[in-house]
């Protein structure tokens, strides 16, 4: 018996000791490297940009991993916990995660969401989805180069040692995406107008069709929870045959079956569509994919589109 | 020619119903069986059990074609049948706990790889998030061909095994010791039932998959007593909700296919739970008031008798009022005077006072005397 | 005509878990008798039964019937189990359960035809049931279902019969009827075992006896068998007839006196 208690006094003491709080100097962190928890690839590319080396960040979501549907684990809190700062995207784009982060900013932990920083005046509000905002904000590379102001301030009000750094890094990188933003259009206008359709498996790209005159259609609305109905393939399939639009795309984070479903219900009604090719719509693409990064990403997905509409269009 | 019909019977309606009619037709067959035996939540069992056997024919091969991951349901949904049947009999759990056991354990297994898929870089375009509700709208022609051959193939084994079937559904028992392979039988039951599942995971998914193997049953039972009948009504039940469910899908946008298929099998049911003849709700309830009604003129009857044969005249009116204190229950006298008046056995005759007719003094006669219960009236005789 | 044995029990044990259900049974039950086993709840009556019809795995022993296993003559051998072992609510009809005690020998494939149907009809005849073959079996009475099962087993047109409380909730004028059944079978040479609750009526229906309580207590003719002594060693004096004051001399067979309330 005596045995038992000793034991258990043991295990108690040694759950204390592993709850207790971990005591984090914060002077410290001017000599450290800031420790960062992105949430999407896309993020945490974001966040590599901006701080440089003065900041390790880590995605909790990586290539090809659909954000709507993430479940956080009891590791990635402990991450986010740990961390100095946790960056998201925001607009319940991570739709399974938005209770962690408001008992996080409770606990005072730094949380910032990217899309804060853009005009909420800018923000599209889907009819379907009366009063939720469409959170697939990097898709538009101007609007998404106003996000990189909220992760360049996040980073000087943590680290201000270092903020003529961020500043430095931040104006750079909102150079390059001006210039991204330019290839986009110059690529866009190069398919003829009635072309320029995009068809997709769920309306993630409503801010590139606003920003860049290209007409978008998604099978599942603007976030891949909700399953498509038979009546959503049929009204797609038939936009697509009466429009003759040339090419189809799937997304590296969404199943393939439902596009597959519309295709060949086009084909039925007797007009041959393609699957255009593999769009990153959600996330980024692994290494080597040549979209491991947002410019790349956003490159790919461009030239996969101008490939497959503009292409046929001398058909 | 141009109906203004919503529903457009296209390619992917005709592909969907299609589907979804093979599923209800299988699974209203084989769910007869589960029904009757007591087995039903078996085949929820089955579906739920299936989830982690998907995930792991993704894991091991990586292939994401239906084909590979169907096969990867039907191996685990298996293991999951049998182990329910082992644990029952050779330990101390009860039935309906080692199914509770399966059923969870499996599936948060299931759900602990689909999050573990989630991570991995092509795990989302595997899409087997889907199989937890289906994704009827994305059938393929490629699909119902496969639900095809295997749904024909589980009727003609239901068919060819009919009587053996139908023995081990009632008297399992007596199978055995007239020597049919009574096990081997009923291993072959659980292996339908895996593959009417099976076909229906990519349509309605694991979760609500064991709605539409019990309620066309449960619902066709309504309304047969007779073994064949009740199969044949249960898949036309199926049949009917899986339908429904794809045209009401096809008629309203954002409406996934899966759920709607599982809510008109659940309205079949509540509807032949209501207003089947004989065991429906309304008519036992019909059956029940006209008893009640018949038993209440009965005892006027009765009473109106006595008095009659204790009077001089048995034609002779008397009061309403003596009648009532005749009976425990005096509000019964009046609503039983009227009923007996419609079948003209009493009549009315002025100022609350009642006389039996001649037909209704024979009826009562016919009625009491046997029960020989009033002593002037054995008397007499 | 007990030149035969019908049923030859050795060395029958039978365990659930750990728990004993019968231990070291021995029978040898000669062929055209009609027998009852008797004894206590839980005495192992049902398991018998059971176990000889290779329902139950024995732990030890061996049952011969007529001189051979019992796989390979099933054929002679029919069934009546305990009524509430179904579902009567079932879909099905009386003749079509009646039928069921022919599937044995239609094979996989035949479908119950013509002659099998006539076989059921004429042993619904013999419990007086045959204008019942079309009825919805939950539409029976006790009675009713009792003579179903039975007819079932008659139209197996086996040499033995094995029944498991067919008398049970079975009002008298139907218990009479298949007392008659049953010693008519015993006449044509048929052997029928019996699992039977009501002590009172051994002597009068029945030839033989078996008291079983997990162990055998005695076996054989109830003019021999059937005393107090015996009954006491089956039951442990838990027999509710037992009047002291009109004990018979331990050697003559031991009538029980007819008292309010059975077993």
């Amino acid at each position: 018996m005596k045995m038992i208690r000793v034991r258990f006094a043991l295990a108690v003491g040694a759950l204390l000791v592993a709850c207790g709080p971990a005591e984090e100097p914060a002077g410290d962190i001017a000599e450290r490297q800031v420790r960062a928890v992105a949430t999407t690839s896309i993020v945490a590319d974001v966040v590599r940009e901006v701080g440089g080396n003065r900041v390790a960040v880590e995605a909790l979501m990586g290539a090809g991993v659909d954000p709507h549907l993430y479940r956080a684990s009891e590791g990635d809190v402990q991450r986010m916990s740990e961390a100095d700062i946790v960056f998201y995207n925001g607009l319940h784009l991570e739709g399974r995660m938005v209770e962690i982060f408001e008992r996080m900013a409770e606990q005072g932990a730094r949380t910032t969401a990217l899309a804060s920083s853009i005009e909420s005046t800018r923000l599209m509000s889907p009819p379907a989805f009366e009063g939720a905002h469409d959170p697939h904000v990097w898709m538009d590379v101007a609007m998404w180069s106003d996000a990189v102001e909220s992760v360049r301030a996040a980073l000087s009000e943590l680290d201000p040692q270092h903020a003529a750094d961020y500043q430095a890094r931040a104006t750079a990188y909102r150079e390059r995406l001006t210039q991204l933003d330019q290839y986009v259009r110059e690529q866009v206008n190069r398919i003829p107008q009635q072309q320029r359709v995009l068809v997709t498996a769920h309306d993630a790209f409503n801010y590139f069709g606003r920003a860049y005159g290209v007409e978008v259609r998604g099978l599942q609305g603007i976030s891949t929870v909700a399953e498509a109905g038979t009546a959503d393939v049929q009204e797609l399939a038939r936009f697509v045959a009466e429009r003759r639009i040339p090419a189809l795309f799937v997304e590296t984070s969404v199943s393939p079956r439902s596009i597959e479903a519309v295709q060949a219900a086009v084909q039925a009604r007797g007009f041959n569509v393609t699957v255009g090719g593999n769009l990153y719509s959600d996330a980024l693409g692994g290494e080597g994919s040549g979209a491991d990064t947002y410019e790349g990403m956003i490159r790919h997905n461009v030239d996969a589109l101008v490939t497959a509409l503009a292409g046929a269009a001398n058909g | 020619m141009n109906l203004s019909f919503p529903i457009e019977l296209d390619f992917t309606l005709r592909t969907v119903a299609l589907g979804a009619a093979i599923l209800g037709i299988v699974s209203g067959t084989l769910g007869t069986y589960a029904v009757l035996r007591g087995h039903s939540l078996l085949g929820d069992a089955i579906s739920h059990a299936a989830l982690p056997g998907i995930a792991i024919a993704f894991l091991l091969t990586g292939i994401r074609s239906p084909f590979v991951l169907v096969l990867g349901a039907s191996v685990a949904g298996w293991v999951g049948a049998l182990l329910v049947l082992a644990v029952t009999k050779r330990t101390r759990v009860p039935y309906d706990a080692s199914l509770g056991l399966v059923l969870s354990v499996f599936f948060g297994f299931g759900m602990v790889l689909l999050t573990f898929i989630q991570r991995m870089p092509s795990g989302n375009q595997a899409g087997l998030n889907n199989f937890l509700f289906g994704q009827a709208a994305a059938l393929l022609p490629r699909d119902v061909i496969v639900m095809s051959a295997l749904g024909v193939l589980a009727l003609i084994t239901t068919l060819v095994l009919w009587k053996e079937l139908k023995l081990l559904a009632f008297d399992r028992e007596f199978g055995s010791a007239i020597g049919l392979p009574m096990r081997a039988i009923d291993v072959v039951l659980t292996t339908l039932l895996v593959v009417a599942i099976v076909i229906g995971l990519q349509t309605v998914g694991v979760i609500l998959m064991s709605a539409i193997l019990i309620a066309p049953a449960a619902a066709a039972r309504q309304w047969s007593d007779r073994l064949g009948t009740i199969v044949v009504l249960a898949a036309l039940f199926g049949a009917t909700a899986g339908v429904t469910g794809a045209l009401i899908s096809a008629a309203t946008p954002l409406l996934p296919t899966g759920p709607t298929i599982v809510l008109c099998a659940g309205a079949i049911m509540l509807i032949s739970l209501f207003f089947a003849p004989q065991r429906g709700l309304v008519a036992q309830g019909v059956k029940n008031r006209r008893n009640r009604k018949n038993l209440r003129e009965l005892g006027v009857l009765e009473d109106l008798y006595t008095l009659a044969r204790q009077h001089k005249n048995p034609l002779h009116p008397h009061q309403a009022v003596v009648l009532r204190t005749m009976t425990s229950g005096p509000e019964s006298v009046a609503p039983g005077l009227v009923g007996l008046e419609k079948r003209g056995w009493v009549r009315s005759a002025g100022r609350d006072s009642w006389a039996l007719t001649p037909e209704g003094y024979v009826a009562a006669d016919l009625e009491f005397a046997k029960w020989n219960m009033d002593p002037a009236a054995g008397a007499e005789r | 005509m007990a030149d035969r044995t019908a049923i030859e029990v050795r060395d029958l044990t039978v365990a659930y878990r750990d728990k004993p259900v019968l231990w070291d049974v021995d029978l040898d039950l000669p062929a055209g008798v009609l027998m009852a086993i008797v004894g206590p709840n839980g005495a192992g009556k049902t398991t018998l039964i059971k176990s000889i019809l290779g329902l139950v795995t024995p732990a030890a022993g061996q049952i011969l019937v007529n001189g051979a296993a019992y796989d390979v003559q099933r054929r002679s051998v029919a069934y009546v189990p305990q009524r509430g072992s179904v579902d009567w609510d079932f879909p099905t009809s009386v003749l079509d359960v009646v039928m069921m005690g022919l599937y044995g020998r239609l094979g996989w494939l035949r479908r119950p035809g013509k002659a099998e149907r006539e076989t059921a009809r004429h042993a619904l005849s013999k419990v007086g049931m045959a204008d019942f073959a079309d009825r919805q079996i939950s539409q029976l009475s006790g009675g009713q279902q009792q003579r179903v099962f039975l007819a079932r087993a008659l139209a197996q047109n086996a040499s033995i019969y094995l029944m498991d409380e067919p008398f049970q909730g079975v009002d008298a004028t139907t218990e009479r009827a298949i007392v008659q059944l049953l010693q008519e079978l015993r006449s044509q040479g048929s052997t029928v075992a019996v699992v039977h609750h009501d002590l009172q009526t051994v002597p009068e229906y029945f030839d033989w006896v078996l008291l079983l309580n997990v162990r055998r207590v005695a076996a054989g003719p109830v003019h021999e068998v059937f005393t107090e002594e015996n009954l006491r060693a089956t039951y442990g004096g838990r027999v509710p007839y037992l009047r002291e004051a009109a004990l018979e001399p331990p050697a003559a067979p031991f009538r029980l006196e007819r008292a309010a309330g059975s077993e």
